[in-house]
């Protein structure tokens, strides 16, 4: 049964999802905690495995490998899937005592956990699109959950955007596969030297378009317009699963085609010039989020645009051609997940209880539930990158890995991004924990009595001092962080050391 | 929608020839471009093309809605089972345990013929549904 | 005119259906014209001279000159073709709701609101 393990941890949320919408409507909650626990169970079975290095493909089908199509479990696989499923139970705990919350949502929720998984685990390059695909539709499904009006507005957006962008994917997979004549990634990675010496241009083309596709699913900044409208207009639980995970599929998949295709043979011209780009877009990515950010005065539209400053981070550590930086960026890519999914956690506490989305109508919310407030300062202190948390040990390795590969610049603007950071969250807990305004109390006391009667239960704060909880360990000791990250970086740098100078 | 009489009669003697097309093109799916998809289209097309011409009202009595539905379920979780049969028999998953036929031959490549049906099944209720919806209940579902 | 050419020019063309229109229909219209140019570019890629429809049956299972059109890039794109027929029913979807809420289809009057 372990051989099988791959597909049974995306086929067991699949058919607890249907099996939730045929028959148990009314259990649907405590069968998708158990289905995503059990997936996540399956996959930490594989930590000793992923931990020597080893590698387990697994052929659909018993089609061997340039005729079917395969699963791949290595370090990157196994690190990205840990921290979909830690985030994905965090949400469905999160989402279990809402009452309007039927068994559709549950459906959609567990299908998009399993999709992911399967974008994660598949070592085919048209499969990736296929169920790249399934994510967004299921994406938009789930904003537009409510059936508000902006928030219809935000999903029809973001479902043209994404139609775009992954029309592009498959363009450039096409173009690749005209002169490549195979699909599967190692395949092609072995036939692209004598692509090259035929026919560069080919290789140009596709690697353009797959760079701008997965530069709008990741939400570099020019193609960055879908984002504040989806993660701010979404109900809570889904804004966080979207802001941790989903924008870093397409960072995985960035990270796979790249040093998976691009990388191979002689061919670091392109390879390092796609790098510096990336590195620029990761650049302005930090420098125009935080300006917008502390322009705002929604909560919520105010933490997704913090979301493009964090990918900003991750792409300078992405592109930093060292073993320091990468380490930084995918420890970040997991920091952020538990830090954000915690931050809308609290912030869709804090609607629910005050009854009001702009930050100005806060006051005194230190006082009405001291526990979310704390949190939502523990956690963004995270964000910031203070010391104790683990946002800084990840923001210190990418900076120091900067300045190791001469280019200092970059460490700076990361640290003014920090600085701007700083200011937008510091504004937000200042008027927590500041006197509420005496006028509001006189005028509406009806409606202060009623939010006070929502008390936020067991379910709902309970993830919020998980997320917590690990996030504080994290930044003591480091070292149970870093062991996550460090058989991907083992997988990645394996296949650059022949080619780099 | 217009009911004219020309079109409810062609509509109803040429019901049962699109319905065989889509058979066709379910079970030829390993020999032809085709398979389970298009199948089921061709069969969701059918019904569609009754709706178009009789009413909404008059084909949801025959075509019901919640049939269609419990139909969709089944058939995919049927399509996780056959799946999984693989596994209990020791392969990776989806393997053919059918026997292999010879070359060209409609009962040959193992389990394909029937995944093939399922998904026809779980594409015609799933358009007609979609039609339903858009149509009878106009997206208030 | 190599078929990655020709994709490029019809997907340009979806695109400006996509990005310059007013109508919420016309955007969706725009939508599958991207897809049907990804379909445009495997089917051609695929292309032998000579070959015919890769429709096996007894005559041309036993023979074996026959030149066949790759079917590979054809099965690939049926399951494109899905996918695109799903988007395409979602975005409808989204346009009928969107249309009950703000009784008009006009991109830029709801982006005022």
């Amino acid at each position: 049964m372990f051989a099988h393990l791959p597909i049974l941890i995306i086929i067991f949320p699949l058919a607890i999802a249907f099996i939730i919408i045929f028959l148990f409507k009314k259990y649907s909650p405590f069968l998708s905690i158990i289905g995503v626990t059990v997936s996540f169970i399956l996959l930490i079975r594989f930590a000793p495995f992923i931990h020597k290095g080893d590698e387990l493909l697994y052929h659909l089908g018993g089609w061997q490998s340039p005729l079917g199509i395969s699963l791949s479990i290595d370090g990157l696989s196994f690190f990205f899937s840990f921290t979909v499923l830690l985030v994905g139970i965090m949400v469905i705990l999160y989402s279990i005592p809402e009452k309007k919350y039927n068994h559709n949502y549950y459906f959609l929720l567990l299908l998009l956990l399993s999709s992911m998984i399967g974008v994660i685990f598949t070592a085919d390059i048209f499969n990736i699109y296929i169920l790249f695909e399934l994510v967004s539709i299921v994406t938009c499904l789930l904003v537009a959950y409510y059936q508000q009006r902006v928030a219809l507005r935000a999903s029809f957006n973001y479902l043209l955007i994404s139609t775009v962008a992954l029309s592009l994917f498959l363009l450039g997979v096409g173009s690749l596969y005209s002169m490549a004549g195979v699909l599967g990634i190692s395949s092609i990675s072995k036939q692209i030297p004598m692509i090259f010496a035929e026919n560069p241009k080919i290789i140009t083309v596709s690697l353009v378009l797959i760079l701008t596709s997965m530069g709008i699913k990741s939400a570099m900044v020019p193609m960055h317009g879908w984002l504040p409208d989806a993660h701010s207009l979404a109900p809570s639980s889904v804004s966080a699963i979207l802001s941790g995970v989903v924008v870093k599929l397409g960072i995985y998949c960035l990270i796979r085609l790249l040093y998976g295709l691009f990388i191979a043979g002689d061919y670091h011209g392109y390879f390092g010039s796609s790098l510096q780009l990336l590195m620029i877009f990761g650049a302005v990515n930090i420098i125009f989020g935080a300006m917008m950010a502390l322009a705002q005065d929604d909560l919520k539209r105010m933490l997704a645009y913090s979301t493009i400053v964090q990918i900003g981070v991750i792409l300078i550590g992405i592109s930093i051609n060292n073993t320091t930086g990468f380490e930084g960026a995918l420890f970040h890519i997991f920091n952020h997940a538990l830090l954000k999914s915690g931050l809308f956690f609290c912030a869709g506490i804090i609607t629910l209880q005050t009854g009001k989305r702009k930050i100005k109508d806060f006051a005194g919310y230190g006082e009405k539930n001291p526990f979310v407030a704390l949190c939502f300062t523990i956690l963004s202190l995270g964000i910031i990158g203070i010391p104790p948390m683990n946002g800084f040990v990840s923001k210190f390795l990418v900076c120091l890995s900067a300045v190791e590969e001469e280019h200092p610049v970059f460490a700076i603007i990361i640290i003014i991004g920090s600085l701007m950071t700083a200011a937008y969250f510091f504004r937000v807990i200042q008027i927590f924990y500041s006197e509420p305004i005496q006028s509001d109390k006189n005028i509406s006391t009806i409606d202060c009595e009623k939010s006070y009667l929502f008390q936020p239960r067991i379910f709902e704060l309970s993830p919020i001092f998980i997320l917590t909880g690990i996030s504080i360990i994290m930044g003591i000791i480091p070292s149970l962080g870093l062991s996550i990250v460090s058989p991907a970086i083992k997988v990645i740098f394996s296949s650059l050391l022949p080619v780099l100078p | 929608m217009d009911n004219s009489k020309i079109l409810r009669t062609i509509a109803q003697k040429l019901f049962p020839f699109i319905l065989m097309f889509g058979f066709y093109l379910t079970l030829h799916g390993h020999l032809s471009p085709g398979g389970g998809f298009q199948g089921g289209v061709v069969i969701g097309t059918a019904i569609i093309l009754l709706a178009l011409s009789y009413g909404v009202d008059e084909t949801e009595k025959r075509f019901k809605e919640n049939n269609l539905s419990i139909l969709e379920k089944l058939a995919i979780l049927s399509f996780i089972f056959l799946g999984l049969l693989g596994i209990f028999y020791g392969y990776p998953f989806l393997r053919d345990i059918m026997p292999l036929g010879e070359r060209g031959c409609l009962a040959s490549a193992g389990m394909m013929v029937l995944l093939n049906i399922v998904i026809s099944i779980k594409v015609a209720a799933g358009i007609t549904g979609i039609f339903y919806t858009l149509v009878k209940y106009r997206g208030e579902l | 005119m190599t078929p990655i050419n020709i994709s490029l020019l019809v997907f340009m063309i979806g695109l400006y259906g996509v990005i310059v229109k007013n109508n919420m229909i016309k955007k969706v219209i725009g939508l599958a014209m991207l897809n049907s140019s990804v379909v445009l570019l495997f089917v051609a890629i695929g292309y032998r001279d000579g070959g015919m429809a890769p429709i096996i049956d007894n005559q041309t299972a036993n023979s074996i000159g026959t030149v066949l059109v790759n079917p590979v890039p054809q099965a690939l794109m049926l399951t494109a073709i899905v996918v695109s027929i799903s988007l395409t029913a979602l975005a409808l979807a989204l346009v009928v709701k969107i249309y009950a809420k703000y009784k008009t289809l006009d991109v830029q009057r709801i982006n005022k609101e």
